[in-house]
């Protein structure tokens, strides 16, 4: 049997990972777990924050290994991991990603950000900071991001070695997709090749964040009865740009005919149409995309008869500066939320 | 004397475990309706079928209720049963249990343990068990995966024993215990699984021809009392056996169970009572409160029908202080089910001077975690001390919320006005002669602005066809709504807690009674307003928004409703399959389409049900059938038909009755489809005739777009190639499957042609 690299005080190396649904975090934390038990004689449980989420919505994923055949008796989530993966450096946006983070311990996150801007944009106090452009990887390889963050995770952690993590998928996605496994391999050396690793000190420069159970402002007292929301529309203050993959529609105006096609394929309701007088006349016309809440499914592109929305890599394009909002709604508190 | 046989070590979550105990006691029938948690099985056991695993006949059942009754139907004919279920599937079948265990047919039921609706929570709790505990069923609870497998199969052989003959539950932790890999043990061969329990012989059963019995007379006074004193006699016996069908299962798997089980009570002077996951939790708080010298336990039961009450007496007899922790609570009797059992069970015991407080924890999938497990133990404690006055009965892990919280403040938009909400641009004109209503207007720019019903911010996946299409419908809907969704998709993304996408009044209700929910309602609003108890110009729109999962569950209420002919739309999103549970098979699912309980592989080539004519479901002719004033097909590839439809359907809706309108949805993540393509994939649907475009306007069919004339007319297979889940049917292998299908498309389409052409038909 292996030796686990650290241990917290009840004997386990805990590996937390915040991602996205769709992106594979549960599935690779399974095969992790899954290669502990079967291929270095360690003792795991592999489990996932669950709801009703869909594809798009955040997601943990939690792998607690242990030395010994005890029953593993922690059931909760990791609340300080010794290896924290990071599949989407958005989520920093609307989740805190790092609390319970203790420091000198691991993030890997999936980024083309160099360690030390990683570090400063997740505010990381000290510790192992991994970057691995997991998105690249992946679309050039054409595999799933999650096999390419695999490959980082087992060099990262030292004890999962390649040929285990491998076998492991072999065993896991070897026999429904065959074809796929030249593919996924690829993309989990290239991830287990292509980081960049810096080791920060404690400089001050950021704390620790504590983890905490959620607790609403919304309690016994003041919850409506009945479970009653009284507020309308207020799923409108979320934002929802870490749904997107990498993608974005990007709307060509000149090009525009207005038709409302687009209009009528959005799933998320993003196009913005309003009347304005145009040469004398009252027309509708479409003044663009509210980025706030567009997940990248690109059926807009698809559907538009004039190329007038066309497929952009986000990274390229500034959103905020292309986001258009309605005028003429009924906001009275254009906030954004943050869970 | 130990035996033990070759087990084998898996890395599996409880809802494996319970599927493998099931594919290797080769259960003759199972009958099932997905529901979250415990969906898992069923789809695990239909993926081992699919590969030639077992034969356990799958029976996609229309809900619970159904699924229960064919346990029980297939339990009468002397074979071995299997079900599982969870929440409010257990309360829908609950009127089966006592009939089952009445009329004394053992079967095996898996419940996962999940929060009772409403409002409605997926998460894990007991608020669904504690119904099941005078159904005269045994129950274990399976802590972790390791024991829903051992006990699947121990409970099995007990409930089979010629002296007891009961069904029985096994019930495990959602989520907690359902769907957490853990490192586990089965038997490395299924006969000896089988060998274990043994041949089942039913005492009668329905299928022998020599021997016609009476399943289930018409039973009053003198003789029920009778029949209810047998049971519990049975219950006793069951009693009995267990222990020694725990002793024998040790005895070759080296895996022996006790009926209570204990850490650290020797010795203790306060402890704590608590069921399934939890208990390994309060362990560790245990060892943590044993470092600083505070004697502490804690005690589980592994089965809590039978009773164990000489077991919970022993363990507890010199014990200072107790506290029992329940995931529900029997509201108004100051605690949960466990409480009231053990303070009973101590009350028995003359000697016994324990002190019992009762906590509520982990309500609604609520963590317990170790410092929540300290705190009552600790509570505990000092009650068994003496030091403090410690209430008998609270909470845990509930709060009060901020003082200053301004719910208002958080308020995203101001209510639309009626006038706001009747944007006028589309004209509705009845033509006299005909009776019947053109619609006049309709241009996707100019309703491109018209303030949207549901607002951005939900949480569907990307690509999703639903709400394209409530867009769309709404468009042509002008007014004052009020919603009803149904459970699935479109309302769980919506209505996260404490968010809504809503800007009309919304409604949930569980999907087998939406349409009857929505129609109460609707009489309610006409009866307030004939007495004059609302204003005169108040008026609303009534929309039921269903998916085809809501209206498989839920079409004996949307039929009654139809019957009765209410004043109100409903508008079903038909996505082909239970999506919302992770996509398992509908009714109205194509034929041979692979899914999450109709796998493809070298045994069974996706969903095929029974017999040769189970083709996707035509709701629509059903509802038809009802002689209701409006329906209609529509999809989003044909937008303006869409929302004239709308304004149809809201036309009869708030004059005549009933409207029904149904919209194919795409679900480009469980039909394994691109999300961009959406629009395509349900064009082709349209085109191929797969989803024909028609109304039936008082009872006179029309077809509103025919890809015939218009030389569009592609095969299904077009439909059926942008998808995953049908892609298989293409291939050469499969022709004959792919030719049924089409051969069923062009029967219902030449049907409808020539209803289109004949008015009386």
């Amino acid at each position: 049997m292996v030796k686990l690299p650290e241990k917290n005080k009840y004997g386990f190396y805990e590996i937390r990972m915040e991602s996205i649904g769709g992106m594979g975090a549960n599935i690779a934390g399974k095969i992790i777990a899954e290669a502990g038990v079967f291929s270095l004689g360690l003792n795991a449980i592999s489990f996932s924050s669950y709801g009703s989420e869909k594809r798009g919505t955040p997601v943990k994923s939690f792998i607690r290994f242990s030395e010994t055949d005890d029953e593993i008796r922690v059931n909760s989530a990791v609340e300080n991991p010794h290896m924290l993966v990071i599949f989407h450096e958005n989520l920093k946006k609307t989740l805190a990603v790092l609390a319970g983070f203790k420091k000198g311990n691991t993030v890997i996150l999936n980024t083309d950000k160099s360690p030390s801007e990683a570090r400063d944009y997740l505010e990381i106090p000290s510790g192992k900071v991994v970057c691995v452009d997991a998105i690249r990887i992946a679309s050039e390889e054409k595999t799933k991001l999650n096999v390419v963050m695999m490959g980082a995770i087992s060099r990262v952690s030292g004890f999962l070695t390649p040929e285990v993590l491998i076998e492991a998928m072999k065993e896991t996605f070897g026999k429904k997709y065959p074809k796929l496994m030249e593919g996924n391999i690829k993309g989990f050396k290239r991830g287990y090749e292509a980081l960049k690793i810096q080791e920060f000190t404690d400089d001050g420069k950021y704390k620790e964040v504590a983890y905490e159970v959620l607790e609403r402002d919304v309690g016994y007292d003041n919850q409506p009865m009945g479970g009653v929301i009284l507020q309308i529309g207020n799923t409108a203050m979320k934002d929802l740009s870490t749904s997107r993959e990498a993608k974005i529609p990007v709307f060509l105006p000149e090009k525009c005919i207005h038709c409302g096609l687009c209009e009528s394929t959005c799933p998320d309701y993003c196009f913005v149409f309003e009347e304005e007088v145009v040469d004398g006349k009252q027309k509708v016309i479409n003044k663009g995309i509210n980025y706030q809440y567009c997940k990248g499914c690109m059926r807009c592109v698809s559907v538009c008869p004039v190329d007038a929305i066309v497929e952009g890599a986000e990274r390229d394009y500034n959103v905020d500066d292309m986001t258009v909002t309605l005028t003429m709604d009924h906001r009275i508190n254009p906030g954004v939320i943050n869970e | 004397m130990p035996d033990i046989k070759p087990q084998e070590t898996k890395f599996m979550t409880g809802n494996e475990m319970a599927a493998m105990a099931m594919n290797q006691m080769n259960f003759h029938v199972m009958g099932y309706f997905p529901i979250t948690p415990s969906t898992q099985i069923a789809e695990t056991l239909d993926y081992m079928k699919a590969n030639g695993e077992n034969d356990v006949v799958m029976i996609p059942a229309d809900g619970e209720h159904g699924a229960a009754g064919i346990c029980y139907g297939a339990s009468t004919g002397g074979g071995r049963v299997g079900n599982a279920t969870s929440a409010n599937g257990l309360l829908y079948a609950l009127e089966e249990l006592p009939v089952q265990s009445g009329t004394r047919f053992p079967m095996l039921l898996n419940v996962v343990t999940r929060s009772v609706s409403g409002p409605l929570d997926i998460k894990g709790d007991h608020s669904d068990i504690m119904y099941a505990l005078n159904a005269g069923w045994i129950i274990l609870m399976g802590k972790d995966p390791q024991r829903v497998y051992d006990f699947d199969v121990i409970g099995l052989k007990v409930g089979e024993h010629q002296d007891v003959r009961l069904p029985v539950i096994v019930a495990s932790d959602g989520f907690f215990t359902s769907h957490q890999k853990r490192k586990v043990k089965v038997f490395k061969d299924n006969k000896d699984v089988q060998n274990f329990i043994g041949k089942n012989k039913p005492v009668y059963h329905a299928l022998d021809p020599r021997h016609p019995v009476t399943i289930g007379p018409y039973m009053n006074e003198p003789d029920l009392i009778n029949n209810k004193y047998q049971l519990s006699q049975a219950m006793d016996k069951a009693y009995e056996i267990l222990p020694q069908v725990l002793k024998a299962y040790g005895d070759v798997t080296d895996r022996e169970y006790t009926m209570v089980e204990s850490y650290q009570m020797e010795d203790a002077e306060a402890a704590l009572f608590i069921l399934n996951s939890a208990f390994d939790t309060a362990t560790q708080a245990v060892d943590e409160l044993r470092k600083q010298g505070v004697k502490v336990g804690v005690v589980t039961t592994n089965v809590i029908r039978p009773w164990p009450y000489k077991e919970i007496q022993e363990v507890f007899k010199n014990v200072k202080a107790l506290a029992v922790c329940d995931r529900q609570e029997s509201y108004g009797a100051h605690g949960g089910n466990m409480t009231l059992e053990i303070k009973a069970t101590l009350k028995d015991d003359p000697n016994n001077n324990t002190k019992v407080i009762s906590r509520i924890y982990g309500l609604g999938g609520l963590d317990f975690s170790m410092s929540d497990a300290a705190g009552v133990l600790k509570e505990a404690y000092e009650a068994a001390k003496g030091e403090k006055d410690i209430n008998n009965f609270d909470y845990i892990g509930a709060y009060p919320g901020k003082e200053d919280y301004k719910g208002e403040a958080f308020n995203f938009f101001k209510p639309l006005t009626e006038e706001e909400q009747s944007h006028g641009k589309i004209e509705v004109i009845k033509n006299e002669e005909t009776g019947f209503y053109d619609v006049k207007g309709v241009s996707l720019r100019k309703l491109g602005c018209v303030p949207k019903r549901i607002t951005s911010g939900h949480g569907a996946c990307p690509g999703c066809g639903i709400f394209p299409n409530l867009n769309l419908f709404t468009k042509g809907l002008e007014g004052n709504l009020v919603f009803l969704f149904q459970t699935g998709c479109g309302m769980v993304v919506t209505t996260g807690y404490p968010h809504t996408s809503f800007k009309s009044t919304y409604i949930h209700n569980l999907f087998q009674n939406g349409a009857a929910t929505l129609s109460g309602l609707v009489e309610m609003f006409y009866e307030r307003k004939r007495r004059g108890e609302i204003d005169v110009g108040d008026h609303f729109t009534f929309v039921m928004v269903t998916g085809d999962g809501g209206n498989d569950i839920g079409m004996g209420p949307t039929i009654g409703t139809a019957l009765r002919n209410h004043k109100m739309i409903i508008f079903e999103y038909d996505n082909n399959g239970y999506m919302n549970t992770g996509y398992q098979l509908s009714y109205s699912t194509p034929r041979g389409a692979t899914t999450a309980t109709s796998h493809v592989g070298p045994a069974q080539v996706g969903k095929t049900l029974f017999g040769t004519n189970t083709f996707h479901k035509d709701t629509t002719q059903i509802m038809a059938a009802c002689n209701i004033p409006y329906i209609a097909q529509v999809a989003e590839s044909n937008p303006e038909d869409m929302i004239k439809k709308a304004v149809k359907a809201q036309t009869y809706a708030n004059t005549e009755g009933l409207a029904y309108v149904k919209t194919l949805s795409a679900c480009p993540l469980n039909w394994r489809s691109e999300p961009s393509i959406q629009r395509d994939v349900i064009k082709a649907a349209v085109d191929s005739c797969f989803h024909p475009l028609y109304e039936v306007e008082k009872g006179i069919t029309k077809i509103t777009f025919n890809p015939e004339e218009k030389g569009k007319k592609v095969s299904v297979s077009e439909y059926f190639k942008y998808q995953g889940r049908t892609k298989h049917l293409l291939k050469e292998e499969n022709k004959e499957l792919l030719e049924e299908i089409q051969g069923e498309v062009d029967r219902r389409w030449n049907r409808l042609k020539a209803m289109d052409e004949n008015a009386c038909l």
